[in-house]
């Protein structure tokens, strides 16, 4: 198994990979459950919709109690990235999911016995490392937006304590960048190396359910992070 | 580094259409789940209330009901004993007033009863009087007859007759 996603054919020199696919697939499958919940919103839920306001509602809580007031702003994304995640993750355990073989030109070279028609999308760096940028960028974003741009920079740039906090907002600065790293390859080498890891161990049933628990913290792990960070970056520095 | 970017499969155009495609995923679910789902659960969470007060208010409604009924049933009470005295006091003067009406006209039948049997006891022993005057008269006559003439005897008859009519008779009566 390659680390880089198998490309199934190119459209206008765009990479079709099987990464790409099974993100398309996911994004139909969260569409097609957001329209079936939406369209038979009630008072009295059902199961679906029952089953989204107690994953909605933990969310939520979780990150009142961490967050305050500026749950309404990050909630959505932190929800947003839990389900996102998820269903990327949890795809992969459909039965002879990555058993399709596809052959074609971009396939055939190297890979005698085709590639996979479908892959985790989540073991592809492309998604992890966007979804870093997303989370790490719209964290700076809102702390820009709700702590005022002094506030900002301050945080990485002060004099204070004859510029013992100068080095630290420098740390801090660095960190902010370690993110990027230290939140895609999290996500990408859990899903890359379980991906492996089931293939080897040929699918067996303990593997398997461990790595079905691994998605699922993954997604929450991520989650939670993105809340933790965008807390601490609304928060105004002292 | 471009080496490592060819082993992880990193490029832009990949890149760029996973984030415009959690980007466009978010805001669907933002818009048509998370919205209006919020606004749904803040509806049913202020029906629930609305339930709740509407209930407190009718257990206090209800409480006051009871508090009121209890306080009619007791100005009824204290009316109903109100009434019973006065009612008990009239009957009592009703009674006391026909009972003394009652003794009065007794009184009176008696007083008059009296009057009239004394009345007609006198009656009656001056109709015996003058019977026992007529009959000593018819006796006197009878037991004269031979003894004296008839003019001597009614004479006699005249004066013992006159006699009884004035002394024996009278005090018979009495």
């Amino acid at each position: 198994m390659q680390i880089s996603p198998g490309v199934l054919f190119t459209i206008a020199g765009f990479p079709v990979t099987n990464t790409v696919l099974v993100t398309l697939i996911v994004d139909i499958i969260i569409v097609l459950m957001v329209f079936s919940v939406y369209k038979a919103m009630s008072l009295r839920p059902g199961r679906l919709q029952n089953a989204v306001e107690s994953v909605m509602g933990y969310f939520y809580s979780a990150t009142k109690d961490i967050a305050g007031d500026r749950v309404s702003f990050i909630y959505p994304w932190v929800l947003s990235f839990f389900i996102f995640i998820i269903f990327n993750n949890l795809i992969e355990f459909i039965p002879g999911f990555e058993s399709i073989r596809f052959f074609s030109q971009h396939a055939a070279e190297g890979h005698e016995h085709g590639v996979p028609l479908f892959r985790a999308a989540t073991s592809d760096l492309n998604l992890t490392l966007a979804l870093a940028v997303i989370s790490v960028i719209m964290s700076h974003f809102y702390s820009i937006k709700y702590t005022g741009i002094k506030s900002y920079i301050g945080r990485f740039f002060s004099l204070k304590m004859f510029g013992l906090f100068l080095l630290v907002g420098m740390i801090e600065l660095i960190s902010e960048f370690v993110k990027f790293i230290s939140f895609s390859f999290r996500l990408f080498g859990n899903i890359f190396a379980g991906d492996i890891a089931l293939g080897v161990t040929q699918y067996f049933f303990v593997m398997f359910a461990f790595e079905m628990f691994v998605g699922v913290i993954q997604a929450f792990v991520f989650a939670m992070l993105t809340m933790a960070f965008m807390t601490v970056l609304t928060e105004k520095s002292h | 580094m471009e080496e490592i970017l060819n082993i992880f499969g990193l490029e832009t155009s990949l890149f760029l259409f996973q984030v415009i495609n959690f980007l466009i995923v978010a805001f669907i679910l933002k818009k048509f789940l998370y919205n209006p789902l919020m606004k749904k659960l803040d509806e049913r969470k202020n029906k629930i209330e609305k339930g709740l007060k509407d209930a407190e208010d009718a257990g206090i409604a209800l409480e006051n009901a009871a508090q009121e009924r209890q306080k009619i049933l007791a100005g009824a009470k204290a009316d109903a004993d109100a009434f019973a005295v006065s009612a008990k006091a009239a009957l009592d003067e009703t009674k006391e007033k026909f009972t003394a009406d009652a003794k009065n006209r007794s009184q009176q039948i008696i007083e008059e009863a009296k009057q009239k049997a004394s009345a007609e006891f006198e009656n009656m022993n001056k109709q015996i009087g003058a019977m026992s005057v007529e009959i000593a008269g018819k006796v006197i006559s009878k037991t004269l007859e031979g003894l004296f003439t008839e003019d001597e005897k009614q004479k006699v008859t005249a004066r013992a007759l006159e006699k009884i009519k004035k002394g024996d008779y009278e005090k018979s009566a009495n």
